[in-house]
């Protein structure tokens, strides 16, 4: 008997004639057979063959070959699946298995490519993500477009003005030259960027602590829910999150949050508007302030690095950009504090667009689990948008990937950008 | 346009850091007819917005010091709240389009462009019909 379900011969009856909406008796009295007999055809509980399948054919309109020939089930749900994509019909879906067996070997060929387009489908979803959560590539992509832009429209300017000036002549031609030597150097750097990051790797994975930090980026940082129920709300808060170690992850800052909620709640965050009017009510822990603000005020940014520099927490503000990769920028004063734990530093900083922070950081040890443990310190920075404070400013940067800034001593790698 | 007298001409503030760009989109909008005053950052782009009285403001969204952002927010909050703006940006990202949309755009339109497509949107956004050239 042939292989019991769709691909047998009993199913595919079955399936052509319900694709052509014909009842059970109809086909049956067209055959000459009772309906029960067919029923016991179609669920494969009889052999057929011979004239009675040529009869069936004939009254389903296809030949024998596609009633009897097998199709691999794995081929039909690929091909049922592209065709679902594309929106088709149901009805022409069902068809799926008539065109699998009349052309078998067009139908592995549409299977393949369908399967390479998910493929690149997946990747493509994968650099997208890269390119809307790394800010060090969002950078790079948009001093490309950039110039993409000017390039683009010098290049109309002189094609739809044959009467152009000399002199606009002269200043568009330098342009275009020095646009296009920078957009050459700028597809390189991202080219050779994206290279770099897909090396080895499936970037479509992300790793525990990547899947806690777009968890907290995609709430800005900001758990009400901790406000209102501390840490009794964490277990919904994480649940969403695919693995047990982003799970827990997530769950040991989330529990570091409600704590320092219950220690500094927003009703007295709400009287304060510098991150001196908080000491107080703190205890005079500088880093626990920083902390609340950074985490409660949509316009403030927040860094935390561990002793060895490397950022454990990043809460983007719009005008001072993050790398999700790697370290921040070496003048930051979260470093400078590292070298002077429990000292609160006060730093005008200076980006390189122009817009001037203010930026508060401290470190302070982690509590000692032991006696004679090594201290292990943590810096805290807190970034506010200057606004009325003038004063000489550090010049620092987004970290060296994405700072154009060439002439820096405290440069450790090239930028990405175009000089 | 060339049937308007000089004072008739609308007036476009162009906001623009990058000077290449602000060279050539100046270009083709007063070979256009517009009235064309350019600033590269955002305080001198809203002195201008109160002294010149432009009819439309073309902005970049990133410039040094205030941003784009900044700059729309307080137009739309200042005495003229109405003044159509076209934002430019090479960040399609949605999230800039709807930050953009929240405070009050005119019109967005994402780095590159064309430049008939950023003369047909500033002839729209200044009231006047204007056909646009090829380019």
């Amino acid at each position: 008997m042939a292989t019991k379900g769709r691909g047998s011969t009993g199913g595919r009856i079955r399936e052509r004639r319900l694709a052509l909406g014909i009842r059970q008796a109809h086909l049956a009295a067209e055959a000459g057979i009772s309906a029960s007999y067919l029923n016991l055809i179609e669920h494969d509980r009889r052999p057929i063959g011979g004239a009675l399948l040529g009869r069936i054919a004939e009254a389903l309109d296809v030949s024998r070959t596609m009633l009897s020939a097998d199709v691999d089930e794995s081929l039909l749900d690929v091909l049922r699946a592209a065709g679902a994509a594309q929106n088709l019909p149901s009805e022409e879906l069902t068809s799926a298995a008539e065109f699998a067996r009349r052309y078998p070997g067009w139908a592995r060929v549409i299977a393949a490519q369908a399967e390479r387009l998910a493929a690149q489908a997946d990747t493509i979803e994968a650099l997208s993500d890269r390119l809307s959560h790394d800010p060090a590539l969002a950078e790079a992509m948009h001093e490309l477009l950039s110039t993409v832009a000017v390039v683009r429209s010098t290049a109309s300017i002189l094609a739809s003005t044959p009467e152009i000036d000399a002199n606009w002549l002269r200043r568009f031609h330098a342009n275009l030259d020095a646009d296009s030597r920078r957009l050459a150097d700028g597809a390189e750097a991202v080219v050779s960027y994206l290279d770099r990051a897909g090396a080895g790797n499936d970037e479509a994975r992300l790793t525990p602590s990547e899947t806690v930090a777009q968890f907290l980026d995609g709430r800005d940082h900001a758990f009400a829910e901790l406000e209102a129920r501390g840490a009794d709300a964490i277990p919904e808060l994480v649940a969403g999150l695919a693995s047990p170690e982003a799970r827990a992850l997530a769950a040991e800052v989330l529990t570091a949050d409600a704590e320092d909620a219950a220690r500094l709640p927003l009703e007295i965050l709400a009287e304060a508007e510098q991150p001196d009017d908080l000491l107080e009510a703190a205890r005079g822990d500088a880093a626990l302030v920083l902390r609340r603000l950074g985490v409660t005020d949509p316009a403030r940014g927040l860094v935390v690095c561990d002793a060895s520099g490397a950022l454990i927490r990043r809460k983007a503000v719009a005008g001072f950009s993050l790398p999700v990769i790697g370290a921040g920028c070496p003048l930051w004063p979260l470093y400078e504090a590292l070298s002077q734990p429990g000292r609160a530093l006060v730093r005008r900083l200076e980006m390189p667009d122009g817009a001037t922070w203010i930026a508060h950081a401290v470190a302070a040890p982690l509590p000692q689990t032991r006696f004679d443990a090594v201290p292990t310190p943590r810096s805290t920075m807190l970034l506010t948008r200057a606004v009325r404070e003038t004063g000489p400013a550090v010049p620092v940067g987004p970290g060296c990937r994405v700072c154009p800034r060439g002439d820096c001593a405290a440069r450790r790698e090239p930028s990405v950008l175009p000089g | 346009m060339t049937q308007l007298d000089q004072s008739a001409r609308p007036r476009v503030l162009l906001v623009e850091d990058e000077p290449n760009i602000a060279t050539a989109l100046s270009f083709i909008l007063q070979r256009q007819g517009f009235r064309v005053s350019t600033h590269s950052d955002g305080a001198t782009a809203l002195e201008a917005v109160a002294r010149h009285a432009p009819d439309v403001v073309v902005l970049d969204v990133m410039l040094p010091g205030k941003s784009g952002f900044d700059v729309l927010g307080e137009i739309r909050s200042g005495p003229r709240p109405e003044l159509p703006v076209l934002m430019l940006t090479a960040k399609g990202q949605a999230k800039d389009r709807e930050r953009a949309e929240a405070l009050g755009v005119s019109r967005f339109m994402t780095k590159p462009f064309s430049n008939a497509d950023l003369l047909s949107a500033v002839a729209e956004l200044s009231g006047l019909d204007i056909p646009a050239r090829p380019g």
